[in-house]
């Protein structure tokens, strides 16, 4: 419908990345004006909505009580879900998860998963018996690129402030009263770049991504890990390139959380 | 002041009046369409819309994005629901995907598809959009908004009904700031006076600069 | 979980409203850029966003009319908006509510307008609290007002019915599940007061109808007002300044 609109945009995204320069006048290594924001579904164990540019994303927890897979009686689990609402966007379409919603979803999932942030041991009740299990739902409320690192702070943050509910004898939950909150042990955010005529770009507006030849993200702990990789979206990097992204992954996701700590989400 | 904001539904007068547009009667009575500005003191019950997607009428002239090319012609993407189409010969010269063109509206449809004619090419330059139902803020009565755009950037602006802009050289990204500032404004009194003021002083400043 | 209470007793209710008072109501216009029109909407503990596409091609091509738009409302509910997690994906509850909402607003909406056309509503529920269909429906209102889409009036609607022996406007959820209570979802068109939705749950008599039809009507006029209000706070009316254009111009220059 509207694709010529759309490729002559690109056409300029591409024009001035060639340039080194970007159609919001940012650095090639800058992100986007921060904004995060928690608790606002009562009804959740947790939730924040954060606002990355003009993307805004909203995220919430819920725990249920489970039984434990049987070659891991005494560990609870985590369950991340990323979700492009068809609010959010245009081009957005309801229905079974799209193949991006899901790379979303896994991408943010192995960041926390992989850096054993969550001690699954911890998330136990009673072993064999009960276990806690964490689902972490994020949501794209207004899609303007980057759902990756705009989910990651989501989740990180919600998990962060989240508070676990009371349990009876009979390992069932207590409406309205809690006890506890999940403790992170480090810290994983992702960064996403994308390459758009030749140059690295760091956190892509929705435009960049759809100009992009290539995307890759990278999740980096507050102790100097990474814990996930992802290249999406067709095309290559060089060995250097992703160097330089790794490095910068680390350097972001830094500030990043130095701005969180500041305003007491971390 | 005379002008209020009203909403769909909100009764604009109980009176007998002449209908302008976006209102209906009913009962006797007159009420507002949509979410937008009116005048109770105009004769004319009339009312501005604030928001709103371009709709084709005759007459208008448009700035449409050649959207696709078949045999017969060229579909054209005028910023609307409704489509609408070029026979290939209407145009003198071949034109691509991604073609800019001005053109006007000879008529719409039964199945609401726009004709157009005098389809012409804007070469180069950039397309600027703003809300639809506010464009005639940037021609102004009897062009002078237009007038102070192209004075004020030194560029060549053609302006279309449907919520687009088409520019050429001057200063345009000044241009694109203006724009902007025009679009959030455009409900407001007194804008063609605040943005010639605005060109006047840029222009002391540029004469200041170059003694 | 059952409380107990006996509102003819008490003569009020268990959060200390009156029986015709709503709970705290608030509504910001224009809020998902992306949209043509959007709404947020507090209503007691419910939150919900609505966002307006559209008109728009229908598709597929069998679902358009060639003689009107289609108006077609999503509502879905997160995962987390309510107490036991919510599976993500539309349930049968979630397709009723879709239906009888696009039901309600294509009343309003002048659809003959747009023939060939859909316009897309969606309606999300972040929090909730009972009443969040009525809460979507008001919000969805608004975005497709703020969407500038014509209508013959705004669709003004909330939750009135019974509960603890008493008729009650805008019932919370220790109302909801009160022994005796009756559920009315209930939406209008101010103006004629026409009834565009209309559903109910419960044990009612025909009297008790009679009294509870003129409390929803009252309480939907109450929502209107704040629909309105909410539209009117989107433009302050006033005079353009030449010192903010200035400002513009500056500030994107740096």
């Amino acid at each position: 419908m509207r694709s010529a609109v759309l490729e002559n945009d690109i056409q300029r995204v591409i024009e001035l990345a060639r340039k080194g320069e970007r159609v919001d006048g940012r650095k090639a290594d800058e992100m986007r004006p921060l904004k995060v924001e928690i608790g606002f579904a009562e009804n959740a164990e947790g939730s924040a909505k954060v606002t990355l540019g003009e993307t805004v994303v909203l995220a919430g927890l819920k725990v249920e009580v489970g039984t434990p897979y049987p070659d891991s009686q005494d560990e609870g689990s985590i369950s991340v879900g990323a979700e492009a609402l068809p609010l959010a966007h245009a081009e957005y379409e309801s229905g079974r998860p799209s193949a991006y919603e899901v790379e979303v979803s896994r991408v943010i999932d192995r960041g926390l998963r992989e850096s054993k942030a969550i001690d699954f041991k911890e998330l136990c009740i009673k072993e064999g018996e009960a276990v806690w299990v964490a689902y972490l739902d994020i949501y794209a409320l207004n899609g303007q690129g980057n759902l990756f690192d705009a989910g990651s702070i989501a989740a990180l943050v919600t998990f962060q402030n989240s508070k676990m509910p009371k349990i009876d004898k009979e390992n069932k939950i207590v409406k309205g009263e809690y006890s506890g909150s999940i403790k992170l042990k480090r810290l994983p955010l992702l960064t996403t770049f994308v390459k758009v005529g030749g140059k690295i770009f760091t956190d892509p507006s929705y435009m960049e991504e759809k100009a992009a030849e290539a995307r890759f993200s990278v999740a980096t702990t507050d102790d100097d890990y990474m814990s996930a990789m992802q290249k999406g979206h067709g095309g290559s990097f060089t060995v250097d390139e992703v160097n330089y992204m790794i490095e910068e992954g680390f350097k972001n996701t830094e500030k990043i959380r130095k701005q969180l700590k500041k305003d007491k989400l971390l | 002041m005379t002008k209020q904001i009203v909403i769909p539904g909100e009764l604009i007068s109980d009176e007998r009046k002449r209908l302008g547009s976006n209102v209906f009667v009913s009962e006797g009575k007159i009420y507002s369409k949509v979410f937008g500005i009116t005048d109770k003191q105009n004769e004319t019950a009339d009312v501005v819309p604030l928001e709103g997607q371009y709709i084709p009428r005759s007459e208008d002239a448009v700035i449409g994005i050649v959207d696709r090319v078949i045999f017969a012609g060229y579909g054209i993407d005028i910023n609307s629901a409704a489509k609408s189409f070029i026979p290939k010969s209407a145009m003198r010269n071949e034109i691509r995907l991604g073609d800019v063109i001005a053109a006007k509206i000879q008529g719409v449809n039964e199945v609401k598809e726009a004709e157009l004619t005098y389809p012409k090419v804007l070469s180069r330059g950039e397309v600027i959009e703003i809300t639809p139902v506010r464009s005639p803020r940037l021609i102004g009565k009897n062009g002078s908004m237009l007038n102070l755009l192209q004075e004020g950037t030194d560029s060549e602006i053609f302006v279309g009904k449907n919520g687009r802009v088409w520019a050429r050289e001057g200063n345009i990204e000044l241009l694109k700031k203006v724009v902007k500032f025009i679009d959030e404004n455009s409900y407001k009194s007194n804008l063609t006076n605040a943005v010639e003021e605005f060109f006047k002083k840029q222009k002391v400043k540029t004469n200041g600069k170059k003694s | 979980m059952e409380k107990k209470a006996d509102y003819k007793k008490s003569k009020k209710r268990l959060d200390d409203r009156k029986m015709d008072e709503l709970r705290p109501l608030k509504i910001k216009v224009g809020v998902i850029p992306n949209a043509e029109g959007s709404a947020y909407l507090e209503w007691g503990q419910n939150k919900v966003y609505a966002a307006v596409y559209g008109p728009r091609e229908a598709l597929p091509k069998h679902t358009a009319n060639s003689l009107k738009a289609v108006v077609k409302v999503e509502y879905r509910m997160t995962a987390f908006s309510v107490p036991e997690r919510k599976r993500p994906g539309p349930n049968r509850r979630d397709q009723e509510i879709s239906k009888v909402l696009s039901e309600a607003l294509a009343e309003a909406v002048f659809v003959e307008q747009f023939p060939n056309t859909e316009i897309g509503v969606y309606v999300e529920v972040v929090d909730s609290n009972a009443g969040s269909r009525v809460a979507c429906l008001a919000a969805a209102s608004c975005a497709l007002a703020d969407a500038g889409i014509p209508m013959k009036d705004m669709v003004a609607a909330t939750g009135v019915g019974k509960a603890y022996g008493e008729l009650v406007l805008d019932l919370n959820k220790d109302e909801e599940d009160a022994p005796d209570a009756v559920d009315i979802p209930i939406a209008i068109l101010p103006n004629s007061e026409e009834i565009v939705l209309l559903q109910m749950d419960g044990l009612l008599t025909k009297k008790e109808w009679e009294g509870v039809v003129r409390l929803g009507i009252k309480g939907c006029k109450q929502v209107y007002e704040v629909q309105k209000k909410a539209l009117q706070e989107k433009f302050v009316l006033g005079e353009a300044k030449t010192k903010d254009l200035e400002e513009k111009v500056k500030g994107a220059k740096e």
